[in-house]
Order: C-alpha cells, then sequence, then structure tokens
C-alpha cells in the first residue's frame, strides 16, 4: 500500500473517526473543525508528557490545538534528554492517532490466532475473563481445575512506567509467580554482568570521557539519552576518541576513529586479549587496583596463565594484534577517563554474562569507575512510598523456569519458560496468559514456538494499544490508551543530574480505551470475589484464618479484595509520593514543566540557544562511592586525575570492590572469572552466514512498525549483504531473497553492500508483521525471530540473538 | 534582517528527526520526494574501508536566488529577513523555480497544487516569538544554529566568526545561506566530504559576498 497521506488530511480523519467510534472529546472539540468555528473556538495548551516511543523517556511538550495533539517538541527542563526529541518522539502523534488502535475491548469469537472478534463493553469483556465463552475458559474453571494454584497463570510485559502497576495486580493481588520480562531477551546478562562486578550498570560519562570503547552498541541509531547527545558533539579530534567493534558500518562506525569489524560472537576474545596486554604490561592504575579490586592477583594470573595474547585473539576476532595491542595503551593512557562502553540489547552468545564482567573488569584496571569521564553511578532525588496489600496464596507455587538457566530471578527466561510449556516439561500446567505492552510474537526468538505456546493457553487476555501479532492470538483484548492520554507513576531519574519527571495525561483517552490502572480496578471488581470462592474451597490456611477471624475479616484485613490496590487515582498517588517528600512546589513543578529536582528554580538555566544548564559543575554527582573523600587528601593542586579517581571507593558489590572472582558462581558449576570456551563459539560452514539483528533510529522494536511518520522514512527493511558475496550470488540490490534457518524462513529485499563483512548478514528488527490488523505493518519487510533460534546463554538464560546460521538464495 | 543558518555537519548521526520535525510543524505531504529538509548520504570508500558522509540540508534561502528570477507570476519572492517564500494562491505549477533551484530544494505539495519549499518555519514558529526552527529545536546533537546575519553580537555571526565553513556549489553565484562548518578537528573527515574546489571561507571573505548580493536584491524584498 502507498503511504500517501497528508498530515493534515490524516488528522482530520482521526476526527472522524473518533466520533464515530463513541469518542470522549468534548463537543467543543468536534464544531472546531469546522472553518467558521476556528476563530471563535479556538483553544491552545501546551502539556509536559514523557515520550514512550522507545524505554528512553525523553521530556517533550505536547501541543494542544482544539483538543487535537498537533505537535511534540523537546521540553529542555529534564537533563537526561536535554532539549531534544528524536525522530520516534516526534512521530508519537501517529501512535495517538493511528487508524488501526484498539478502540473497544474485543472478545474471540473465531478459531484461535483466526483474527476473528466481536466488539465487547469493558464489563462483558471482564466477564468473558472471569467465565470464559464457548470458545475458551475463564480463569474461574481453570482455577477450580488446578485448585487456586493462581501460577497457572503466566504473565509478561514490556518496559514501561505502569509496568509496575500491571505487576501489582498479577504478582502481588492476584498471586501469580510465572513473570516474564523483556529482561531476558534484552539487557539481564549486561545489567547482571556490571552489577554483580561493579556494584551497578551506572552511566558512561560520555560528556566527559576521552577515550571510549563501543563494542556492539549502536548510539547513532539505537538512540539512547544522554549518551547519543553528549557522545557524537565530542567525536573525531573534539575530545572523545571512539573505537567501534562491529561486523557492520553502522552511523556510530562512521563517527569513529577506528572500525574494527569483529567477527559476531568474539568480544569476550577482544576484551581478554585488551587485559591481558595491560596486565602483562603493567599498565593498570596501581592505586586503584590495590585499594578497590578484590581478588586481582588470581585474575592476573588467570589471564596471564591462560594465554589471552592478542596473537591468540586475532584468530579469533580477525582484529590485527597490533591493533589489540594499540586500543589497549591508549585506553589506558586516557583513563580514568576511558570508557568500555557497558553497551544494552540482548546476549549475543553464550559468553555473554562473563563479557559483560570482562569489560567491567576492564574498564576498573583503569580505575574509571565513579569518576568524572568513567562510569558514574551518581544520585538519585528520593519519592515517597506507596504500599499494597498483598494476600497469601498457600497453593500458588513457586516459578517453572528456575532450573532453565544458573540464576533465574523474578523476571525470568522467556525462551527456557516458553520452551519448557511447548515441550511439555512443566511441574504444573500453565493454562493461561496475561500480555502488557509487550507483543512475544515478534519478539521472542523462534515465533513458531511462541505461537505454539499460545494455542496451548486455555485464557490469553492482552492489554496493548494495537492489534499486534499477539493481539491476533488472545482470547480477550483490552485497549489500553497511548501515553499521551494518561499519566503514569512518578519517576526519579538517577545520575550525574538527578531529577523527578512525570508523564502528564495530554489528552483524555479516546474511543473507549483507559488506562492500565484504570483497567486493573475494573477487573479487580468483577473477579475479586469469585476467585476468593476459590480460594476458600481449595486453600487451608484460609480456612483457617476464616475459622478464627471470620471472612469478612480475612478478606479485606489480608488483601483478598484485589480492589483495594486500584481505589485512588494516579493523580492521587503520584501527588502523595511527590508532596510528601518534596511539597506542593515541587508537585506544581512536575504539573507545569514536567520535571522537577532541588534548586531547579535556582540552577537552570539556559546558556545558548542549543544548550541548557542544569546543574553548576561543581553540584554533579560525579563521585559518591565515597570511602574516602577527596577532603581527605592534602590540599593539593597538582593531585592527578588518576590518583583522584584511586581514592578508596565503596561499590554496591559483595566485599565493597569491584569483583574480580565471584565464588558463587563456581559453586554452581560455572564460570568464576570472564574465560573463553571454543565450544561456545559457533562455526559458520562455507557458503552459510551468521545473522545478526539490530535496531534503528526510526523504529523501536516492533511498537512502530504501522507508523505512518516513521514509515515515511524507511518503508521496510532490508537484508545488508556484503556487496562482492551477493555479486558471487548474483543478489542486486532490490532483489527478494529467501533466508533460511533451522527454525524458520522468510522473504526480504537485498541491499548489497560494503558495510558489512563477508560471511554475516543483518537486517534491522521491528518488522514482518503477521497481523491483518496492522494497514502498513502487514507482511512488511521481515521478522528477524522468524529466524532466529531459540539458544539461551547458561546463567540468565537470556536469549542468545547472533549465533544463528542461515542460507540465502535468491528468489 | 537577515537570516540564515549554520550546521555543525560533522555532528549528523543521520537519525533524520529534523526532517520528521519539519513535516509535523510545517503539515508537509508525506512521501520519500516531498521533503523541505534532508540528510544528504554520500558513500565511498577508501581500500575497502567505507566512508560516509551526512549533509544536512534544506531551502539555502539564497541572497541571490534564480528561482524567483524564473517565476512568471511571482509566487516565488524574497521576504523580509531574506526569506525565499512561495505564494501558494499563485503558483501555477509551472515548475521553473524547480529546474533553476541548483539544491533540488523544491517540490511540487499536491495537497494544494503548488511548489513546497523551507520556510525557516518563519510563519510557525519564527513569527510566534521562537527562537528556533522546528529542525534545530528537535536535533538530538544539535546540527544545526539559527540566527541574523544583521545581528552582528548574536550567536550566529559570533559562530562565522569564529569557525570557518563553506557553503554548497558556490559557483552557482546564488550566496547560499547554509554555512557548513568545517571540520576543525578532524583532516581526514575534511578531505573525505569536502570536494576539492570547495572554497574555505571565513565571516571576513564571506561577509562581503553578502553585502553585495543583499544590495542588489533587498529591494525586492516584501513585506511579512
Amino acid at each position: 500500500m502507498e503511504v500517501e497521506i497528508s498530515r493534515r488530511k490524516f488528522l482530520q480523519g482521526s476526527v472522524a473517526l473518533s466520533i464515530l467510534g463513541g469518542a470522549t472529546l468534548a463537543s467543543n472539540n468536534l464544531l472546531a473543525s469546522t472553518k467558521t468555528d476556528i476563530k471563535k473556538e479556538y483553544t491552545f495548551k501546551e502539556v509536559p508528557t514523557l515520550c514512550e516511543m522507545c524505554v528512553n523517556k525523553c521530556a517533550a511538550f505536547a501541543r494542544v490545538e482544539n483538543g487535537i495533539v498537533t505537535k511534540l517538541d523537546p521540553n529542555p527542563h529534564f537533563p537526561k534528554s536535554k532539549n531534544m526529541l528524536c525522530p520516534r518522539g516526534v512521530a508519537g502523534v501517529h501512535a495517538l492517532y493511528d487508524p488501526d488502535r484498539l478502540k473497544y475491548p474485543l472478545i474471540r469469537i473465531g478459531e484461535k490466532g483466526e483474527g476473528k472478534f466481536k466488539r465487547a463493553t469493558w464489563d462483558e469483556a471482564y466477564e468473558a475473563i472471569l467465565n470464559g465463552t464457548d470458545k475458551f475458559k475463564g480463569l474461574k474453571t481453570i482455577l477450580e481445575e488446578e485448585e487456586d494454584n493462581r501460577s497457572t497463570i503466566g504473565y509478561c510485559s514490556g518496559e514501561g512506567m505502569a509496568e509496575h502497576t500491571y505487576k501489582s495486580f498479577m504478582a502481588d493481588k492476584f498471586g501469580s509467580t510465572n513473570f516474564v520480562n523483556h529482561a531476558s531477551i534484552c539487557l539481564q546478562t549486561t545489567l547482571s554482568g556490571y552489577s554483580l562486578t561493579i556494584g551497578g550498570y551506572g552511566q558512561a560519562d560520555l560528556e566527559n570521557a576521552s577515550y571510549v570503547i563501543m563494542a556492539g552498541a549502536n548510539r547513532a541509531e539505537a538512540i539512547l539519552t544522554p549518551d547519543t547527545m553528549d557522545l557524537f558533539k565530542r567525536t573525531r579530534g573534539r575530545g572523545a576518541k571512539l573505537i567501534v567493534l562491529d561486523p557492520r558500518f553502522t552511523n556510530t562506525a562512521a563517527q569513529a576513529d577506528e572500525w574494527l569489524s569483529i567477527q559476531p560472537g568474539t568480544d569476550l576474545a577482544f576484551v581478554l586479549a585488551l587485559t591481558y596486554v595491560v596486565l602483562d604490561e603493567v599498565l593498570y592504575n596501581k592505586e586503584f587496583v590495590k585499594t578497590n579490586m578484590n581478588s586481582f592477583e588470581e585474575y592476573r594470573k588467570h589471564i596471564l596463565e591462560s594465554n589471552y595474547t592478542p596473537e591468540w585473539a586475532e584468530k579469533i576476532t580477525g582484529i590485527r594484534a597490533s591493533m589489540i595491542r594499540k586500543v589497549a595503551r591508549e585506553f589506558m593512557e586516557s583513563a580514568p577517563r576511558s570508557i568500555y562502553y557497558q553497551g544494552r540489547r540482548t546476549a549475543w552468545s553464550k559468553h555473554d554474562f562473563q563479557l559483560r564482567r570482562a569489560q567491567a573488569i576492564f574498564s576498573a584496571l583503569g580505575g574509571g569507575i565513579d569518576t568524572k569521564g568513567g562510569i558514574i553511578f551518581g544520585a538519585k532525588v528520593p519519592l515517597g512510598s506507596h504500599t499494597i496489600n498483598a494476600p497469601m496464596y498457600a497453593n500458588s507455587l513457586s516459578r517453572i523456569d528456575t532450573k532453565e538457566a544458573a540464576i533465574v530471578g523474578l523476571s525470568g527466561t522467556w525462551i527456557g519458560f516458553r520452551n519448557m510449556i511447548v515441550e511439555d516439561r512443566t511441574p504444573y500446567p500453565i493454562r493461561g496468559m496475561f500480555v502488557y505492552k509487550q507483543n512475544p510474537m515478534l519478539s521472542v526468538p523462534n515465533v513458531a514456538k511462541t505461537k505454539k505456546m499460545l494455542e496451548k493457553m486455555d485464557l490469553v487476555v492482552t492489554i496493548d494499544t494495537m492489534p499486534s501479532d499477539t493481539v491476533m492470538m488472545s482470547d480477550v483484548v483490552l485497549p489500553e490508551c497511548t501515553y499521551l492520554e494518561r499519566e503514569d507513576p512518578v519517576k526519579s531519574f538517577g545520575g550525574t543530574q538527578p531529577s523527578i519527571v512525570l508523564r502528564n495525561k495530554v489528552i483524555d483517552p479516546m474511543y473507549e480505551t483507559k488506562p492500565v490502572m484504570e483497567i486493573m480496578k475494573g477487573l479487580t471488581e468483577k473477579i475479586s470475589k469469585p476467585l476468593f470462592e476459590i480460594t476458600k474451597k481449595y486453600d487451608e490456611d484460609v480456612q483457617d484464618e476464616i475459622e478464627e477471624r471470620g471472612e469478612e475479616a480475612v478478606y479485606f484485613e489480608d488483601g483478598f479484595d484485589l480492589t483495594d490496590a486500584f481505589n485512588k487515582s494516579q493523580e492521587e498517588i503520584n501527588e502523595h509520593l511527590v508532596v510528601s517528600v518534596h511539597g506542593e512546589k515541587a508537585y506544581h513543578s512536575l504539573k507545569e514543566k514536567g520535571v522537577y529536582y532541588p534548586e531547579m528554580e535556582k540552577y537552570f538555566k539556559q546558556i545558548s540557544e542549543n544548550e541548557y544548564e542544569y546543574y553548576p559543575e561543581d553540584k554533579k554527582y560525579y563521585t559518591v562511592k565515597k570511602g574516602s573523600t577527596i577532603k581527605d587528601m592534602p590540599i593539593d593542586s597538582c593531585i592527578s586525575e588518576k590518583e583522584i579517581a584511586a581514592l578508596k571507593k565503596k561499590f554496591k558489590t559483595q566485599s565493597g570492590k569491584v569483583e574480580c572472582v565471584l565464588g558463587f558462581m563456581k559453586r554452581k558449576g560455572l564460570d568464576s572469572m570472564p574465560t573463553w570456551h571454543d565450544k561456545y563459539l559457533v562455526p559458520t560452514p562455507k557458503g552459510k552466514f551468521k545473522f545478526v539483528t539490530g535496531r534503528h533510529a526510526q523504529f523501536t522494536q516492533n511498537s512502530t512498525q504501522n507508523n505512518v511518520m516513521l514509515l515515511d522514512l524507511m518503508r521496510e527493511n532490508y537484508l545488508w549483504i556484503n556487496d562482492k558475496e551477493a555479486k558471487e550470488k548474483g543478489i542486486s540490490f532490490g532483489d527478494l531473497v529467501e533466508v533460511e534457518s533451522s527454525v524458520g524462513k522468510i522473504q526480504i529485499k537485498a541491499y548489497p553492500t560494503i558495510k558489512i563483512i563477508p560471511g554475516v548478514v543483518f537486517y534491522v528488527h521491528g518488522f514482518g508483521a503477521e497481523s491483518t490488523g496492522l494497514t502498513f505493518g502487514y507482511r512488511n519487510g521481515a521478522s528477524d525471530n522468524m529466524i532466529i533460534e531459540d539458544t539461551i546463554e547458561p546463567v540468565f538464560g537470556s536469549a542468545v540473538m547472533h549465533e544463528t546460521i542461515v542460507d540465502i538464495r535468491r528468489v | 534582517m537577515n537570516f540564515a543558518m549554520a550546521l555543525d555537519y560533522q555532528n549528523c548521526i543521520n537519525c533524520k528527526a529534523c526532517e520528521i520535525a519539519c513535516k509535523e510543524e510545517n503539515g508537509v505531504q508525506l512521501g520519500a520526494d516531498k521533503q523541505r529538509i534532508w540528510v544528504g548520504v554520500t558513500e565511498n570508500s577508501i581500500f575497502g574501508r567505507p566512508i560516509l558522509s551526512l549533509y544536512p540540508s534544506q531551502c539555502n534561502h539564497c541572497v541571490d536566488a534564480p528561482c524567483v528570477d524564473v517565476c512568471p507570476t511571482n509566487a516565488s519572492h524574497f521576504a523580509d529577513g531574506g526569506l525565499v517564500l512561495v505564494d501558494q494562491e499563485k503558483c501555477i505549477l509551472c515548475k521553473g523555480c524547480m529546474e533553476a533551484c541548483p539544491y533540488d530544494a523544491r517540490f511540487v505539495d499536491d495537497k494544494v497544487a503548488a511548489v513546497d519549499k523551507c520556510t525557516f518555519c518563519f510563519d510557525t514558529r519564527i513569527s510566534q516569538g521562537k527562537a528556533t526552527t522546528a529542525c534545530q529545536a528537535t536535533c538530538p546533537t544539535k546540527v544545526r544554529l539559527f540566527g541574523d546575519l544583521d545581528d552582528e553580537e548574536g550567536e550566529l555571526v559570533q559562530l562565522l566568526k569564529s569557525r570557518k565553513f563553506f557553503v554548497l556549489k558556490e559557483n552557482e553565484g546564488t550566496v547560499p545561506k547554509l554555512f557548513y562548518l568545517f571540520p576543525e578537528h578532524d583532516d581526514h573527515f575534511a578531505q573525505n566530504s569536502i570536494g576539492h574546489e570547495t572554497t574555505i571561507h571565513t565571516w571576513e571573505t564571506f561577509k562581503p559576498l553578502i553585502d553585495m548580493a543583499k544590495a542588489k536584491r533587498s529591494k525586492q524584498w516584501t513585506s511579512l
């Protein structure tokens, strides 16, 4: 389909649709769309909000004219996002006015996956969840049959400000233990690798770093604030030397001083060799190591005796030994203003957890932790608290996937969880799934298996804004309003310049959509009492309590009244969280400017057309983990940054120091130190390719695939293939090719280019939807998870996304 | 007033936030060929290593603009502030201006059946008291700086006095007003992103060209 709708026509179209859909727009807004009334009725306001087009949460002002959001502008008050709004952020208007939005609750009437639903009222939808229909079972039957094992209903969610509200229901009130979120298909290994090693993921201080190694991370295209803004004003001779490792010449690589085209899955060998050089040549910050690193000697011996030489790494990574030596030396020369950038995204290979540990330890060897220009932890502005009365269910069993990997936490292993269900390996049946703000049909590797899992379920309930592929596999669909139509929980952002931000409601929810808070309220009102009847029947603890204290007391006092968590509005809760700690003025600032931090009125100022100052330089929180402080040092202007970096710290690790060795890992039968295993490297057979995936500046995962404005910039995704190899195979630009792995195959157009190394192919994530509800997204381009194999790494069970071997052929 | 823009093109990461902000702000027609602003991309390679150069761009609002001269109906015209604008009511879609423009900065807006182009957001932002264009305001790496060449103390002139710069297709003689800041700290990038014949200017060398062209043309500036 051609995307040729003018924006103005498009907006008018949305108004018309909203009238048909029984919209909640005020009548004067509707009148305003006729020309004669524009002058008389014209209204204008600017509302501070927070973007939700990706996970960054950048501050924006929404321009509202005549009740219609006409533009999203950057809000300069937020130190994290400064004064910018990226392409996705600006295109947020089209998430709000997407004609394909879910407009009212839906109940499945066709076969599962067929996409046949009937429009329902909210009450009918809640009723169907409780009692089922002739097509599917409801919660009551399922819990009755499972004797009140609440964990029989699994639940998942993507990252978001209201994720917590949803979890309060599913975990705290409903009582299920089976939660899987984005962590195990996202940054679990990185987050944990850094946390267990240096006490936190931290923030790379790219505003002050002199030397940055960015491996796999692509900050020019996978935009992250403030990193993207800070770094690219300082590259190429302007303060920060940038080394990029990537099999692709990305826009980040284009900004780099060196592009090292590494073989996928071999990053650990590169870091180990860097470490070898630094230890062998004794280039590290000796004072920092002495005061702040635990079991350094053991690690040193391990690296040197394992012979992780640059020559060894050259054979594995494809990066010249001399280059590895050069990078190691330069890194330490610039230290402590040197960063091995943490990265985000997902696990790439089975080495991933120890790769992140090796990165963190390597950064620490230069002393660049908790210091200006290094990885900093910063401070946080406190918020008040809000409690929930959580009931105890004696029959709710513990989560199923704890044995799928060594350490499975509260957010689970998505692939492990799903595969257990598909392969009938669960200790008890998982019969239902609640899905919020996630689209596992496109976001979890091996789509065929996710489909099979959802098909097996008795009840799938999905809360979303768009008719995603997962919505199509659901029994009941609850339409959430978009981020511009709701107030979300207030949030505190730590860092060198900490602040609190609030996503204010810009306009009232359109159609019959609701914020998740109200959805939970409505659902609990429907299900609370009937489900308590089941608990009463099977839960002996509850039976004893009732005998002792009476049913009413137990129901209300022990939290079995599921509605009590959702009695207050989000607005009331936010006001309490802020005012109880910072007073009325702070809350007012959040309503007016969207941002608050102590002394904001004094500190915040515009210093040029493009720049703002949030905190004076001497008030920024660069160094916070003080064992001894700068004050304890003799006042001497000759003290070097290296010495300041080496002051005694107290990190949030077990020993309070940087942990080179993790003893408890050994007890679990895993490496206690970063160690290379040849068996973890998947070789690429001759004539085949390794598939890598990645992100794009104009698309966020698969949530933007129907955004008409973003599709205007890139209509579909393309397969990157090395130009020489493409020529050998007779593939030219735009040719349709078939890409096949052991788990699936797709067709996609080819983009032969010099910008990718031979033996590797790539296409960007977030395309290839199969949902017929998406006018622009339906079968547009290809989905990466159709072909990515469902391999997990051994530590957290995170998805290994860069080890799939594929065949390519011209169609 | 003589509106112009400096571009620190070395900052550009080709995220295209500017393109979307422009479309949203000004209601520009959708479609890849319907752009008031764009990021020009050139890809080369030296010894098998790729080189990527990005040139964020838009209408230059040339002081001596050829698009104005060819217009048979005075739809294309100069306005106060040295803006080059199109009067949609007068445009007959002869497309002469599109041919005359050396920068390919104009396109047909099918919504109103007239030629459309960048206005420096004069109607939507600058006349409403805002100091920045939509493209500048939204940019993550702050490539652009909009300002007034007649304001010697203003940020734009101060920047042009402190940095060397070049303009695109100077030999066309149109005296364009998008000033690309010379990447003074990176010779390799400068060599690869700037053509051999391009003149590198300072404020002293370029100011006289502006003054000369302005003297010739400013009589044609209509009030806004």
